[in-house]
């Protein structure tokens, strides 16, 4: 599906924070081990959604190009899996869940550059999540060696 | 993407608020439909002259002490307005869409423009601050005191149903004066929540007040003797009768009218980005915008121009019509059936007149199973030229006309030549060309590579000509001059 209006792309972008972070509390849930970590993303995810929400709610402006925005901007590119099965094991989950972060990025920087003709705000603040979003991909990677 | 909730669930009954309560009007109802859905949201009554006058008595009451509270006091109130505004954002925004049938990105950008001139109201202590000058002659000194005058009055259109009273009570009651509204009778349902706001904001009873109405309203708060001016924004005719009616009998008076506005588009503007932005000022709020772009002026060789039209076309054929609360639509309704029949009536004047109907927007494609009632899709003519009706009169639709011109003298010349004084903007690369449109043109608010030049609140709301009648604006320090008397007092001590 093509987003076209700022209003539809902040709305994807809040469902892509509350899904991960849905995907994030159940694995808190399966491994106690690394409760702590998933658990500083779900919050993470929570504040990403508050920032993106307040960026675009406090430059909006009926005078801009809102509507106009966003053309060319693929849904189905950023379509995130967050199932869980019973019987997956923890290396599984961390591709799974990279494989999220990495798509989750793209999309914020996708919306970044497409949003260049509203105020700085709006890109600025997806610029800032997809870095977020980088370095959450490192951490995932740690937990594969804790050690390291 | 879904369609968003829909926060008024069952038929409203409007009241007036009057002196801090919420009271029923005596006067005949009728019904505000949703222009998407063609269902009836709300009830709202005409008010009586006698409510009228229980209003600006109030005012008067509560005016003697209210002028007295400091200012500091005041703005508290408008911080706690602006903070409940921002808790109830996004319900004011979806019941604008659904009054007005704007789509969610405008009605939001709408409140967020409302919610500014609470927030640059706030300054007051500093922007009501006089002047003074020791020693204008000796041992004498001399300053200024800007003093609120008592009750105003703002009637106000069905555009942008929310931000316009904005535009003036934040200013009015910041400066210690009390200030009646009197919304659009077609979507008057976003003040009734504002002022729900305002009285839990705790301004005392009597300083903001809402009636409802129209004309008759309107008549008898602008007649009042005890309303010591006005606040209109709507068509041309009405706001020169207003001025006339305000000036014969002294009352202050901003009056902003109606709008022609012109979009030249040079040969090395960025098309690319101009396009984007020409959607928005010819199709953002249905054409219903006194700062739409209606005539686009092309100044360039043929190719240039047939790159224009067709890119323009292209893009304004691909925007989705339909209910604004679905948020993929880009354009929602017309306000109205008769907005909509007005609409028509021009699109076949274009016709009649030889213009070239290049995108055609009477049957349009809605997005979602909404009757027709009030929808037109994005409308083009071509091979207009200046003197034709849909190029000299105000449509207030989603009809956008292109023109050509040979050069910038002559697309000038043209704005000229029509009567209002809005708004115009220029799409160029050249710096030298932007400053002599923006030197030259004779319009109240200029825009270079934008496509709707509003001016943000702590700038005055501009407009010359058939556009504006008055002399200081709404928004900024000119609300504050408006709403001020300047007193000067010259001193001396033995």
């Amino acid at each position: 599906m093509k987003l076209q209006t700022a209003s539809e792309v902040i709305s994807f972008a809040v469902e892509l924070e509350d899904k991960s972070a849905k995907f994030y509390e159940s694995l808190a849930e399966k491994f106690k081990d690394y409760r702590e970590t998933f658990l500083s993303f779900v919050k993470e995810n929570k504040k990403n959604k508050m920032l993106v929400q307040r960026a675009y709610n406090e430059v909006i402006s009926d005078a801009l190009e809102t509507g106009f925005s966003f053309e060319g901007l693929d849904t189905d590119g950023y379509s995130i899996e967050t199932n869980l099965s019973q019987d997956e094991n923890l290396t599984s989950l961390i591709n799974k869940a990279l494989d999220m972060e990495e798509k989750i990025k793209r999309f914020y920087l996708n919306a970044a550059k497409k949003s260049e003709s509203l105020l700085a705000d709006v890109p600025r603040v997806f610029e800032k999540i997809a870095r977020k979003r980088a370095e959450r991909k490192e951490k995932l990677k740690l937990l594969f060696n804790p050690k390291l | 993407m879904a369609v968003l909730e829909e926060p008024i669930k069952e038929t409203l009954v409007l009241k007036n608020y009057i002196d801090g309560e919420w009271t029923e009007s005596k006067g005949k109802y009728h019904d505000i439909i949703n222009p998407a859905t063609c269902k009836t949201i709300a009830r709202a009554p005409s008010s009586t002259k006698e409510e009228v006058d229980e209003a600006v008595m109030a005012a008067k009451r509560a005016y003697s002490e209210w002028r007295r509270t400091p200012p500091l006091a005041r703005c508290r109130r408008l911080f706690r307005l602006k903070e409940l505004l921002e808790e109830n954002f996004e319900e004011l925004s979806r019941i604008q869409t659904m009054e007005h049938g704007k789509t969610i990105d405008e009605s939001r950008g709408e409140t967020r423009r409302g919610i500014e001139n609470v927030e640059v109201a706030t300054g007051i202590p500093s922007l009501m601050m006089g002047e003074n000058l020791e020693d204008i002659a000796t041992g004498i000194d001399e300053y200024l005191i800007r003093q609120p005058l008592g009750v105003f009055c703002c009637i106000a259109p069905f555009n942008f149903p929310f931000m316009v009273p904005l535009w003036f009570a934040p200013y009015a009651v910041a400066t210690g004066n009390c200030i009646i509204i009197k919304p659009s009778p077609r979507d008057p349902i976003s003040q009734v929540k504002l002022a729900e706001l305002v009285d839990e904001a705790g301004f005392p009873p009597g300083i903001w007040q809402v009636v409802h109405g129209g004309g008759e309203v309107a008549q008898a708060l602008l007649e009042h003797p005890d309303i010591k001016g006005a606040c209109f924004v709507g068509s041309t005719p009405v706001a020169k009768e207003i001025y006339k009616k305000c000036g014969e009998v002294g009352k202050r008076v901003i009056a902003q009218a109606g709008a022609k506005n012109f979009i030249v588009v040079m040969e090395d503007a960025n098309l690319e980005k101009t396009i984007p932005a020409l959607m928005t000022s010819f199709y953002g709020n249905t054409g219903q915008r006194c700062l739409s772009g209606a005539n686009a002026l092309v100044v360039g060789d043929d190719k240039f121009y047939k790159k224009f039209v067709e890119e323009f076309v292209d893009a304004a054929s691909k925007i989705k019509v339909g209910y604004g609360l679905d948020e993929a639509v880009q354009m929602g309704p017309l306000q109205s059936k008769t907005a909509k029949e007005r609409v028509l009536g021009f699109i076949e004047k274009g016709i009649k007149e030889g213009a070239k109907i290049v995108l055609d927007g009477r049957k349009p494609k809605i997005k979602g199973a909404y009757p027709d009632t009030c929808f037109l899709g994005p409308t083009c003519f071509e091979d207009v030229t200046a003197d034709m009706i849909v190029a000299r009169e105000e449509i207030f639709g989603p009809v956008a006309n292109i023109l050509r011109a040979k050069d910038l003298d002559e697309a000038i010349k043209i704005i000229h030549a029509n009567p209002y004084g809005n708004a115009a903007s220029i799409f160029t690369s050249s710096g030298k060309l932007a400053r002599e449109f923006q030197y030259r043109v004779e319009c109240g608010n200029i825009g270079i590579n934008i496509g709707i030049a509003a001016p943000m609140a702590f700038f005055p709301f501009s407009g010359m000509k058939n556009s504006f009648f008055g002399v200081l604006h709404g928004q900024g320090k000119e609300a504050i001059r408006f709403f001020t008397e300047s007193k000067v007092v010259i001193q001396r001590w033995w």
